[in-house]
């Protein structure tokens, strides 16, 4: 699989620097593939932020599975959260909100023109988020000490492989 | 340093950051805090504040939100005489150098870009008061 790596490293470098100052984790991005061709996690929570651009649309989702979550949020607060309370929902979209802010800098450095969106949040047991997307989907893995996440980017317009 | 006695008001449309804000102005000392989803609500407990003669005297606000944004709240402020003067924290994710600018021509006292540590957090906060007190 080819990738459009100027498009897709600013969101690699966000997330690891957005876990890196925010929540004080240390990750380590996985092999990228693309959805439905590589190892699944079972995903409990999701944010969820539309892509819109002159060229091109799309849409950004970061997924979790609860115990990875759980243990994100409670460095990012500074708390210990055994469950994921109405409070805590929205730590997803925060933190997708931060990593779309970095990226969304660099590629518009690059002429890429993407505009601000706000983020959303969906959880239950076994979701999955559909990017309706013609292009193929990709998966961006990211392994922390508590588990794997992942990023998921779906564009319309502008492919990305 | 803010006096503990600082009536603050922080606006995120997210209830997490709004948390971690409130734990880092613990930190230092800054207890008094009301917290706002978006900038409409916090214009609400702006004008609220003011008709008790007890306005807010700091703010820290996010840029993205839905009703009215933090940078449109931050002009409603400095176009109000009675409160045009208040200490206003931009904090962000929106990092772009045309944002920043925006931002510094509608007055705004200080800017912290997201992701930050409570350390870069602190730091802004006490050059926003030392700013503060010199005008």
């Amino acid at each position: 699989m080819s990738l459009d790596v100027n498009f897709v490293n600013p969101f690699v470098q966000g997330t690891i620097e957005t876990l890196k100052i925010q929540c004080q984790i240390e990750v380590k991005p996985g092999k990228i593939y693309l959805k439905g061709k590589g190892p699944e996690i079972e995903v409990e929570i999701a944010g969820v932020i539309g892509l819109t651009s002159k060229s091109f649309s799309g849409s950004i989702a970061i997924c979790f599975p609860e115990p990875i979550f759980l243990a994100i949020m409670s460095n990012m607060i500074g708390e210990n959260y055994q469950t994921i309370t109405h409070e805590l929902e929205d730590g997803a979209g925060e933190l997708l909100n931060i990593i779309f802010g970095f990226a969304k800098r660099v590629l518009n450095e690059k002429g890429y023109q993407i505009e601000k969106a706000i983020p959303t949040v969906v959880r239950g047991a076994g979701l999955e988020v559909k990017h309706l997307t013609a292009t193929p989907t990709v998966v961006l893995p990211f392994e922390t000490q508590y588990g794997i996440f992942h990023l998921e980017v779906g564009t319309e317009g502008q492919s990305i492989t | 340093m803010f006096p503990a006695s600082t009536k603050t008001l922080v606006v995120d449309d997210m209830l997490t950051m709004r948390k971690i804000v409130r734990n880092c102005l613990k930190d230092l000392g800054l207890t008094h805090v009301t917290e706002a989803s978006d900038g409409q609500q916090a214009w609400v407990e702006i004008e609220k504040a003011d008709a008790t003669d007890e306005p807010y005297e700091f703010i820290v606000s996010d840029w993205n939100m839905p009703n009215m944004n933090g940078l449109d709240l931050l002009k409603k402020v400095r176009a109000d005489e009675k409160i045009k003067s208040i200490p206003f924290i931009l904090l962000t994710a929106e990092a772009e150098k045309s944002q920043v600018l925006e931002a510094v021509n509608a007055g705004v006292s200080g800017y912290v870009v997201k992701p930050f540590t409570p350390a870069v957090f602190t730091e802004k906060i006490k050059a926003v008061y030392s700013n503060a007190g010199k005008k």
